[in-house]
C-alpha cells in the first residue's frame, strides 16, 4: 500500500507516493535526493537528521514521512544557494565551526531553530538547544563561539 | 581565541551575507543581518605568506551546505543493499551454514558467507581476523554471512532465514584470566600475542635507594570511537573487469593492498576512493566489509553499498583497549625520581587489529614525559572473547598518561610537594633521553607546564 | 555539597608509526597560470587536513592557500600515503608535499634564472612573485614564469617526492632503540565541581597548552585540541562499553552509550607553546591525538584535590566517586573512633 504525500520543502511543494512506514529522513535523502540530512543513528539519538517542520526542530528519523503531509519543511539545502549563505553557514565556515562536517547540516538546523525563536541566547541556552546534536570532532566548542559570535550584544553594536 | 578568529574573515562572504538576507527570505536572517556582524578583514586565504594563516577550510562550503557526498549520500544505478548477519555468541565453532531459504527470499539477489572468500583473513600485524567467520566465531558480534538485496530492509528481512549452527565452546572475557594456562584459547596455543619490555639502568636498585615508594594498579574501560558517519562502503565492478570501492576508510593505500589480498587480485585492478570521511579516530584505519561488497557485486553484477547501523559500528568495528596497569615508583625526598616499574595488561578482545602497535606506544609513553634513570616496563596484549580493540586517538597514550599522572600527583601528596613544582622538577628538557634511549629535541614540557599553570592561575587559584 | 577542585596533568606523544616505515608521496603540479595542484593518497577525515596541507604547498611556491587544489584519497590517481593515523598528516605527508612543491619550484627557478639575469640559486618564491634574494623590485610573477615553463621551455613545473621519519629499530631485549622521529608535549589543568553527596562531576574549565611545532593554521589547531578534549571528558567520566555475562554488549546504542554533547563540555581554553621543530614542514609537528591524551588525568587529579578521593578505574562515573567518597568517610570515622 501506499500513501500520497503533500508538504512544502524548502518553499517547493512536493507530492509522492511513499510506503506507511517510510521516515521522513528517508523520503528527503532518496525520494527527494536531498541528502544533506544524514541518517547516525536511526532512532533520535544523534541529531544529524534534523530538519525544521512548522518552525520546530524534529528528528526527522524519528518522523513518518505520512505525518509531515500538508507540513512546511526546512532543510539545509535550505539555507543557501551556490552563490549566498546563511549567516550560520557563514559563521561556521570563518571559525571553522565544524570538522568531519557529518553533523554540521543537522547542528546548523538546531541553531536555526533556536535563532527563530530566541536572536540573541545566552551561552546556556545555545549549549541547551544543541544538546540533541552529537559532535565527536568539535567539542562543540567553536559551535558554540559560532553562535554567540552572530548574535551577541557586541556583534548587535558593531 | 574567538578575536583571532575573525582575522579570517572572507570579505566575499560579507556580501554573501546580505544577498542571503535579501534573497533567501528566512526570517532569522533578516533578523541577524540588521547588525554588521562580520568586521571587514583581510581575506586569509588569500595571503602569503600561508603558513600560520588562520584560513578557512576548502571543504567549508560543501559540509556546511549539506552538499559533501559522504558514501552513504551516493547512488549507483541498480544498487544493491547489503546486511550482515552477526554472531550471537561470544565463542563458539560453526557447524553448518544455510542460505538457501534466505536466497529464496524476495528481492534477495546474492549471499556471501566466508568460505567463498579467496584469502579470507587480514590485519594489519597479523593476519588473524576472518573478513566473515567460516569455522569459528571468537566474539558477540563476528560476521557469519552477508545478504545483498534490492533494498536494506530485505536485506534485514534475509538475514533472519540464514540457518547457522553453532557449537559454543568455553569464552574468557577478563585479559588477567586469559593469561593463565588453562583459560580457554582464541588462536593458537596461548591468549598473550604481543609482550614489549623497555629496561634502562636498574629498577629494583632505586627502589631500595628510594625515600619513599609507591604502588598502584590503574586499569580504564573500553570506547568506542564514535565517528557520526558509520562504516560505509560501495563495491562495483566495471566492464573491463575492475573493481571501484568507495570507501570510508582513513587508509586507502593499505586498504587497497587489504583488498588485492583478501580478493587474491592484482593491486592495479583496484580502485578506493575514500572521498570524505565523516570521522575516524583511529576506528576506519582498515578493511571492514569492503571485500564482502566487493564479492557480493561481483556475484550479483551489480553495485553493492553496506552502511553500517549504529549497532554494527559499536559491535564490529574496533574499540579502545581496556588497560591493567601496575605502577610503582621510587622517590627521594625531595622530588627526585630514582626508578619506575610498569606492567601493562592491554585486553586486545577477539582480533589483533592495532594492539601490537598500541602495545609499543603505550608501553613507550607509559614512564611519562619525565627524567627517570631506572625504567622497567612490560607489556602485554591478550586476546578476550570480546569486541575488538584497535587504533584510537592516542594508541594507549591517554590510558598510560591517566595512570603516570594520578600517580604522579599521589607522589607529590605524599611528599607535600605542590603537583606542578613536582611535575618541573622532573620533566624532560632539551637533549633528555627517553625512556627507549632517544636524544630528544625540540622539549617543550616545562613550557606546556607554565603555559597551561599560568593561564590557569594555578599559584592564585583558591578554592 | 559541591566541592571545588584542580588538577594538572602533562604528556609527551610521537609523531608517526612506533619504528615501522610510514611514507607519504605527493605531487605538485605548477599550473600554467601559477596556481598549483596538489596531488595526495592521504584521507581528510575531518581534522582540516588538506587546508593545512594546501597551506604547506602555498607557503613553499610563495603563493596563496586559495591557490592550491588539494586532490585526494584515490588509489588510481594520488601517490601512495599511509594515511590519516598517528597523528602523522602534518608532518609526514606534509614533508613529502614540502619535497615535492621544493622540486617544482626548482624548475621554475631554473626557467626564471636566465629570464632575470641571475643563477636559480639566487631566486626565491614570494608573494605569487620569482624574485631575486635581495632584490624583491627583480622578479617575474609566478604565472608568467610557469607559463614559460610549459609553453615556451617544454619543462612543466612539476614535482614528486616521498618522505618516511627517520628511525632506529628497538632492541627486543631492552627496547632501546629511535621509535620514532619525533615528539610532541602538552599540559591540561581542570577545574572541576564535585557534588559530594551525589558523587556528580562537572568540568568547569580546562586550559590546554599544546605543543606543535609551528601551527600551519591555528584556528585548525584549537579545533583538534578542543575535540581531543571532549573525547577526553568522556574517557574521564561518562563512556563505557558494557558487556552481560555472555559477552554480548548491553549498550551499543547512543541511548545508552553516554557521550558528551555540548551540556557536558567545560570551558576549554587554548594556548599554543611556541616551538620550531627543524625536521617538520616549516618546523611542524602535529596535533592529533595527543589533544586527548592528558584530559582524563587531569580531570581525577581535580576530582582528588576537590574530594580527597582517587579514581584508578575509569570511567569515574557518580556511582564510583560517590562509593569512594563514602569509603574515606567511613575510613576517617574509624580513625576518629580508634
Amino acid at each position: 500500500m501506499m500513501i500520497d504525500v503533500k508538504m512544502t520543502v524548502n518553499g517547493q511543494e512536493r507530492t509522492a507516493s511513499v510506503a506507511p512506514e517510510t521516515t521522513l529522513l528517508t523520503f528527503l535523502r532518496d525520494s527527494l535526493v536531498l541528502t544533506g540530512s544524514k541518517l547516525g543513528c536511526d532512532v533520535g539519538d544523534c541529531g544529524a537528521c534534523t530538519v525544521i517542520v512548522n518552525g520546530n526542530a524534529v528528528n526527522s528519523c524519528l518522523m513518518l514521512a505520512v505525518q509531515a503531509d500538508g507540513k512546511d519543511i526546512t532543510t539545509i539545502e535550505g539555507l543557501s544557494d551556490f552563490e549566498h549563505l546563511h549567516p550560520l553557514q557563514a559563521v561556521f565556515e570563518q571559525m571553522s565551526s565544524f570538522q568531519c562536517g557529518f553533523c554540521a547540516p543537522g547542528m546548523i538546523i538546531s541553531a536555526k531553530h533556536l535563532l527563530d525563536k530566541n536572536p540573541h541566547p545566552s551561552k546556556g541556552e545555545v549549549q541547551e538547544a544543541l544538546s540533541g546534536n552529537l559532535c565527536r570532532c568539535t567539542g562543540y566548542t567553536k559551535i558554540v563561539d559560532a553562535i554567540l559570535e552572530l548574535t551577541s550584544e557586541e556583534a548587535s553594536a558593531a | 581565541m574567538s578575536k583571532k578568529a575573525k582575522s579570517a574573515t572572507k570579505t566575499e562572504t560579507i556580501d554573501g551575507l546580505k544577498t542571503a538576507a535579501e534573497g533567501a527570505q528566512l526570517p532569522s536572517v533578516s533578523r541577524i543581518e540588521e547588525h554588521s556582524l562580520l568586521p571587514l578583514t583581510p581575506d586569509a586565504n588569500k595571503q602569503t605568506p600561508a603558513v600560520g594563516q588562520r584560513t578557512t577550510r576548502y571543504d567549508a562550503r560543501p559540509h556546511l551546505t549539506g552538499q559533501t557526498m559522504y558514501i552513504d549520500d551516493m547512488t549507483f544505478p541498480n544498487m544493491l543493499h547489503m546486511k550482515i548477519l552477526r554472531s550471537q555468541h561470544a565463542h563458539a565453532k560453526i557447524l553448518s551454514i544455510d542460505v538457501s531459504e534466505a536466497e529464496k527470499m524476495p528481492g534477495v539477489v546474492a549471499t556471501l558467507t566466508g568460505r567463498e572468500i579467496p584469502v579470507n583473513s587480514y590485519g594489519p600485524s597479523y593476519q588473524d581476523q576472518p573478513v566473515i567467520a567460516d569455522d569459528r566465531v571468537r566474539h558477540h558480534g563476528d560476521p557469519v554471512a552477508a545478504v545483498a538485496a534490492e533494498t536494506e530492509q530485505l536485506a534485514k528481512d534475509a538475514l533472519e532465514k540464514i540457518k547457522v549452527e553453532y557449537e559454543p565452546i568455553p569464552a574468557v572475557f577478563d585479559p588477567l584470566e586469559a593469561m593463565e594456562e588453562g583459560s580457554p584459547k582464541l588462536h593458537g596455543e596461548t591468549n598473550v600475542y604481543a609482550s614489549k619490555v623497555i629496561k634502562k639502568g636498574d629498577a629494583e636498585q632505586a627502589f631500595k635507594d628510594a625515600d619513599l615508594v609507591l604502588e598502584k594498579r590503574f586499569s580504564t574501560q573500553m570506547v568506542e570511537h564514535v565517528p557520526m558517519e558509520p562504516h560505509a562502503s560501495i563495491a562495483m565492478w566495471e566492464a573491463d573487469g575492475n573493481l571501484k570501492v568507495y570507501s570510508s576508510l582513513g587508509r586507502i593505500t593499505l586498504g587497497r593492498a587489504d583488498m588485492a589480498r583478501t580478493l587474491n587480485m592484482p593491486m592495479s585492478r583496484i580502485r578506493i576512493i575514500a572521498t570524505i570521511v565523516g570521522g575516524n579516530f583511529g576506528g576506519k584505519n582498515e578493511i571492514t566489509s569492503e571485500p564482502i561488497l566487493a564479492l557480493l557485486s561481483r556475484k550479483a553484477g551489480r553495485p553493492v553499498k553496506g552502511v553500517y547501523t549504529r549497532e554494527d559500528e559499536f559491535m564490529s568495528s574496533t574499540t579502545r583497549h581496556p588497560f591493567i596497569m601496575d605502577y610503582k615508583t621510587g622517590v627521594t625526598k625531595d622530588g627526585r625520581i630514582l626508578g619506575r616499574t610498569v606492567r601493562i595488561v592491554c585486553d586486545g578482545g577477539a582480533y589483533c587489529s592495532w594492539s601490537e602497535t598500541t602495545l609499543g606506544k603505550g608501553a613507550i609513553l607509559s614512564v611519562g614525559p619525565y627524567n627517570i634513570d631506572n625504567i622497567h616496563v612490560e607489556a602485554h596484549a591478550v586476546y578476550t572473547n570480546k569486541t575488538m580493540t584497535g587504533a584510537m586517538r592516542g594508541f594507549g597514550a591517554p590510558q598510560v598518561c591517566f595512570a603516570y599522572e594520578s600517580h604522579m600527583d599521589d607522589i607529590a601528596h605524599e611528599l607535600g610537594l605542590d603537583p606542578l613544582e613536582f611535575r618541573m622538577m622532573n620533566a624532560f628538557g632539551e637533549e633528555s633521553p627517553s625512556p627507549t634511549g632517544q636524544v630528544l629535541e625540540s622539549v617543550v614540557v616545562r613550557e606546556s607546564l607554565e603555559t597551561a599553570s599560568e593561564r590557569f592561575g594555578w599559584k592564585e587559584w583558591q578554592k | 555539597m559541591k566541592q571545588r577542585g584542580r588538577g594538572i596533568a602533562c604528556m609527551w606523544y610521537p609523531i608517526g608509526f612506533t619504528v615501522l616505515a610510514n611514507p607519504s608521496a605527493a605531487v605538485v603540479k605548477v599550473n600554467e597560470d601559477g596556481t598549483a595542484t596538489v596531488l595526495t593518497g592521504t584521507v581528510e577525515t575531518g581534522q582540516g587536513s588538506l587546508t593545512v596541507l594546501g597551506q604547506i604547498a602555498a607557503q613553499e611556491l610563495g603563493i596563496a592557500t586559495d591557490d592550491i587544489k588539494m586532490v585526494s584519497a584515490d588509489t588510481d590517481t594520488t601517490p601512495m600515503d599511509t594515511g590519516a593515523i598517528a597523528s602523522r598528516t602534518t608532518y609526514v605527508t606534509g614533508n613529502a608535499i614540502l619535497l615535492a612543491a621544493t622540486n617544482a619550484k626548482e624548475i621554475l627557478f631554473e626557467v626564471a634564472a636566465p629570464l632575470l639575469g641571475v643563477r636559480p640559486d639566487q631566486l626565491e618564491a614570494m608573494d605569487r612573485k620569482i624574485q631575486v634574494k635581495g632584490f624583491p623590485q627583480k622578479y617575474l610573477p609566478i604565472g608568467e614564469v610557469a607559463h614559460q615553463a610549459q609553453f615556451v621551455k617544454g619543462r612543466p613545473a612539476l614535482g614528486s617526492a616521498s618522505y618516511n621519519p627517520p628511525t632506529v629499530a628497538m632492541d627486543p631485549e631492552t627496547g632501546q632503540g629511535k621509535p620514532f622521529s619525533t615528539y610532541v608535549y602538552a599540559t591540561q589543568v581542570a577545574e572541576v565541581e564535585v557534588d559530594d553527596e551525589t558523587g556528580e562531576v562537572e568540568v568547569l574549565r580546562i586550559v590546554a597548552a599544546h605543543d606543535c611545532g609551528t601551527p600551519i593554521n591555528p584556528t585548525l589547531v584549537e579545533g583538534q585540541v578542543e575535540g581531543g578534549i571532549s573525547m577526553g571528558v568522556g574517557l574521564a567520566l561518562q563512556e563505557e562499553i558494557l558487556f552481560d555475562d555472555d559477552g554480548k554488549q548491553i549498550n551499543p546504542n547512543l541511548t545508552n552509550y553516554i557521550m558528551p554533547t555540548s551540556l557536558d563540555m567545560p570551558d576549554v581554553e587554548v594556548e599554543i607553546v611556541k616551538n620550531f621543530d627543524p625536521t617538520g614542514p616549516f618546523g611542524a609537528k602535529g596535533v592529533g591525538e595527543p589533544t586527548s591524551v592528558p584530559t582524563a588525568a587531569c580531570i581525577m587529579n581535580a576530582i582528588y584535590d576537590a574530594v580527597g578521593v582517587r579514581v584508578t578505574d575509569l570511567p569515574a562515573t557518580a556511582e564510583k566517586v560517590l562509593k569512594l567518597i563514602k569509603e574515606k568517610k567511613a575510613a576517617e570515622q574509624k580513625q576518629i573512633s580508634a
